[in-house]
């Protein structure tokens, strides 16, 4: 073995060293929670998602490759008019929001990372954009925007899939989620939580009115019009760097009846 | 006087073969009426329909749009448009020209792209009533465009139709 052979090889022993504690033989365990804001039945609401993972043997989870959310059937996402204008990836790649129209804006959020040599507290991307992307196979796409500045400093955009499911109106939202460079050529990082929404609230769209460009709130899914017995279900398959994979699930409790 | 120089025999002898000759067709007339109807010719009529429409109301995933159409023929549209999953929608048409009106169904595909929803798909002529009231045909052209924000909607329908 050559001198630079046996240094790749230490170099590589260290990198996995390194590397492989913090998610060796990670087994993730997620919680998710979803909410409806206002959670009335029929109404425009604004959906919120959160999750967080967690490694149930400690350390960091492995980083997140894949997200797929069903969604409970009768969300009515035909009558929206969330994303009114098509966002395109390589502009919002290139000049972030500022490259879209606000009317393609969806939701937004923020996430908690943890770089491989962090403390384990995690670090926040403040910036979380959902953006209406072009349809794919004729599917809504949603387009995820990050953007992270200090110590992960990552303008990443992905995206998933609106695909329809067999429950009128159901459906999935399959993402596959790209891979976080902690620094430069480095490991990944590890996403400890992301909070998100999807829905009108705090969003401002434009039209034009006889030639004056006038703000308005879009109108956003709506909540179905029952709600079955248990509340609204959720639920969600994550996928790991690591080739594992979980799945959570939770419920939006039904709105209280009204009294006649 | 023409008239003053027929006899009055032979005037008699005329309204009789004239009343023979009506009570004749009468007569058949009336068989005909009761057996087998005359043959009314099936015409195929070429449609080529443009229709531009606005919403009236929407419940749920239904849709109702109202507006005219022109094109082979006239008169006032309406579409009950249902979304019945993110991809796919119904739609009942009823159009009423002059004379009658017409009753289609149709099962389209649909999607989102930004401001619009589009839908493409068949529609069956199912009934019609007056002038197009043996209207039938299937397997017409039937799609259309969706302002998502305004809620107009324009529609194209092209197909041959039986009446």
């Amino acid at each position: 073995m050559s001198h630079l052979s046996r240094i790749g090889a230490v170099t590589a022993a260290l990198l996995v060293c390194c590397w492989a504690p913090a998610t060796a033989g990670a087994v993730q365990a997620v919680t998710l929670h979803t909410s409806f804001s206002p959670d009335k039945l029929g109404a425009s609401t604004t959906v919120g998602f959160s999750f967080t993972i967690t490694n149930a043997s400690g350390g960091l989870p492995s980083p997140l490759t894949g997200l797929s959310l069903h969604l409970p059937a009768g969300i009515n996402y035909v009558a929206t008019t969330l994303g009114l204008s098509i966002c395109q990836p390589a502009a919002l790649l290139a000049k972030g929001l500022a490259g879209c129209s606000p009317n393609s804006r969806l939701g937004f959020g923020s996430a908690l990372v943890e770089v491989p040599f962090g403390t384990g507290s995690g670090h926040e991307i403040p910036e979380i954009q959902a953006l209406m992307g072009p349809p794919h196979n004729g599917n809504i796409v949603v387009l995820f925007y990050a953007n992270g500045q200090e110590p992960v400093y990552a303008q990443i955009v992905f995206q998933g899939e609106l695909v329809a499911g067999s429950n009128a109106l159901g459906g999935d939202l399959n993402a596959a989620i790209p891979l976080i460079p902690s620094v430069t050529n480095g490991p990944p990082v590890s996403i400890l939580n992301v909070e998100s929404t999807i829905g009108p609230s705090h969003l401002t769209y434009y039209k034009h009115v006889h030639g004056k460009k006038v703000a308005f709130h879009p109108r956003g899914v709506s909540v179905p019009l029952r709600c079955p017995r248990g509340g609204f279900p959720f639920s969600a398959n994550f996928s790991f760097l690591d080739g594992t994979s979980t799945a959570a699930a939770t419920v939006v409790p039904c709105p209280p009846q009204r009294r006649r | 006087m023409l008239f003053l120089s027929f006899k009055r025999g032979a005037l008699t002898s005329f309204g009789v073969i004239a009343c023979v000759a009506v009570l004749g067709v009468l007569a058949s007339s009336a068989v005909g009426s009761i057996g087998s109807p005359p043959a009314r010719a099936a015409r195929t009529i070429s449609l080529n329909e443009s229709g531009h429409l606005h919403r009236t109301s929407s419940s749920g995933l239904k849709l109702n749009e109202q507006g005219s159409a022109s094109g082979t023929i006239h008169g006032t549209i309406y579409i009950h448009l249902n979304v019945v999953s993110p991809s796919r929608v119904t739609a009942e048409v009823n159009i009423y020209p002059s004379g009658g009106s017409l009753t289609g169904s149709s099962s389209a595909s649909y999607r989102v792209n930004g401001g619009t929803a589009s839908f493409s798909g068949k529609m069956s002529i199912k009934r019609g009533t007056g002038t197009y009231s043996h209207a039938h045909g299937s397997g017409l052209s039937f799609s259309g465009t969706i302002q998502r924000l305004s809620g107009s909607v324009t529609v194209h329908l092209s197909g041959n139709m039986t009446i």
